[in-house]
């Protein structure tokens, strides 16, 4: 009766066929970005990235009150400030020698701290607005939004079907990799814009808090199970569509905010999993 | 594949690693580097590889400077056993297919089977014995046809059966004149098909000598 209500509603309203085409989208591109991000060890760069982008839409809201350009668009302040955020933390990076990782937490402050200055220079700002940049709120994707998602999806899906073999080759060995005449620097820093590229538009779906949740648990339950890299790649995938699915369902129905509720049911799977691995680890050791 | 080296010097930051170091290798020529940790063994590897920047000194590989080589074709590395991301989920067939270029072919095929793969073709790597490792490691190297081919300790953690098949893959590879230089704590590893030997001390001097004890140091 719920799956009916929900798919008579899609039918009906363009905003939930809008916002069903953008999950499905980052449900795919999350995972993929998410596996490499997790074997790479970038899981904190991604929650440091999120944060720098949430301080570009911010200002973005703050300049298109003041100004009405387009270019101050939140979403594509938020793109320019998490791609900026990659190479801020590169150069921050150099001037510590033994303690390159506070270049992250450097940013993230900054990102933070910029957010909150600019949430509250901008008048008329309200707790909805906060709230949807924290935890998302994908039903407010626009027909503009969801033509940027569908433009760097499209640039981040090719990126990756071309580099796919260097890709795997610099996540399993880089010395090799680097031996092999791979550009290991500038193939790094590709993957860290992409990262920065697929968490800016992560904001509106998941929200701030929970872009390296949607990136980072499927692949966490996916590893379980993954004999393979490619096995890994399609059960991360697999994992986030239909935590997105059932995320969209469960809150529609329970009108409550449905980032949170697409990474509680992440989390429902990734233990799911866990007891289904001890388990048969056990089976095994009694064989 | 030539190797020239000539007086080549490495220090990091205040130790001096390297110390002149020069020697010569013709094609098919197979060198053994021995000598304790830390005398520089995979520091000259690392420089061989261009992962370490040489400033002082020259390496040349078929008389051309190692500095002019953008990207080494015909150059195979077996890495270390540890070196690795040895958690990463990938099979045999990833990691081979993702080191050839090409899709696999009667030349892919033949590798597979000269380094016996066939039955460990579809497991994940973090289910091989460190033998089965090395195999891997080797056919890779061999994807790139190598004309030189660089090991780094590859019987550490390695069975004795697999040691010995290793070495049998090295003496098939030295008759097809590949040059090979293998880092080796056990300096009686391969001790039948060595020409020469590179010897390290603590002190950072180094000897060169060829196989029935001649010091060829220069």
């Amino acid at each position: 009766m719920y799956l009916a209500s929900f798919f008579r509603a899609l039918l009906t309203y363009d905003f939930i066929q809008y916002a069903l085409v953008a999950g499905i989208i980052v449900g795919f591109l999350a995972p993929i970005i998410g596996t490499i991000v997790v074997i790479r060890r970038l899981s904190f760069i991604a929650d440091t990235l999120s944060h720098f982008s949430l301080a570009g839409v911010c200002i973005g809201v703050f300049l298109s009150k003041l100004i009405n350009w387009k270019v101050f668009d939140p979403l594509f302040m938020g793109i320019v400030f998490s791609v900026a955020g990659t190479f801020l933390i590169e150069r921050l990076r150099g001037f510590y020698k033994n303690y390159k990782e506070l270049s992250m937490p450097i940013v993230m402050s900054a990102g933070i701290a910029l957010s909150g200055l600019f949430i509250s220079l901008s008048n008329n700002i309200d707790s909805k607005f906060t709230s949807s940049l924290l935890y998302g709120s994908i039903y407010s994707v626009s027909v503009g939004n969801l033509i940027t998602i569908v433009i760097i999806a499209a640039v981040v899906i090719t990126f990756l079907s071309l580099m796919y073999k260097k890709i795997v080759t610099l996540c399993f060995d880089e010395v090799y990799a680097s031996v092999s005449g791979i550009n290991v620097k500038l193939l790094q820093l590709a993957i860290t814009v992409i990262l920065a590229l697929v968490i800016s538009l992560f904001i509106d779906i998941v929200g701030v808090l929970l872009i390296a949740s949607l990136m980072i648990i499927p692949v966490a339950s996916a590893i379980l199970l993954g004999d393979s890299f490619k096995n890994t790649l399609v059960c991360a995938v697999a994992f986030s569509e239909v935590s997105l699915l059932l995320g969209f369902i469960i809150s529609f129905h329970a009108n409550v905010t449905t980032g949170p509720v697409i990474i509680l049911i992440n989390i429902f799977i990734l233990i799911v999993i866990m007891i289904f691995k001890r388990i048969r680890t056990n089976v095994k050791k009694e064989k | 594949m030539r190797v020239n080296v000539n007086n080549l010097t490495f220090a990091y930051t205040q130790k001096l690693v390297l110390n002149n170091v020069s020697f010569s290798l013709k094609s098919g020529d197979f060198l053994t580097i021995h000598g304790k940790n830390g005398t520089g063994k995979t520091t000259l590897i690392r420089c061989f590889l261009k992962l370490l920047r040489v400033e002082n000194g020259m390496i040349f590989l078929d008389d051309v400077d190692i500095n002019k080589i953008r990207k080494f074709s015909n150059v195979g590395y077996v890495p270390q056993k540890n070196d690795f991301n040895y958690e990463f989920p990938i099979t045999v067939s990833e990691i081979l297919s993702c080191a050839y270029p090409r899709k696999r072919d009667a030349f892919f095929t033949q590798i597979v089977n000269s380094m016996d793969l066939n039955t460990i073709y579809n497991e994940n790597i973090n289910n091989l014995s460190g033998g089965q490792i090395q195999r891997v490691f080797i056919a890779r190297a061999l994807l790139s046809k190598p004309k030189l081919l660089i090991l780094d300790e590859p019987t550490v953690g390695v069975d004795i059966d697999n040691v010995n098949a290793l070495h049998d893959i090295l003496k098939k590879l030295k008759e097809q004149s590949i040059t090979i230089i293998l880092v080796s704590h056990d300096m009686d590893y391969c001790s039948d098909i060595t020409d020469y030997y590179l010897n390290f001390n603590e002190l950072g001097e180094y000897e060169f000598e060829k196989v029935g004890g001649e010091d060829v140091s220069s």
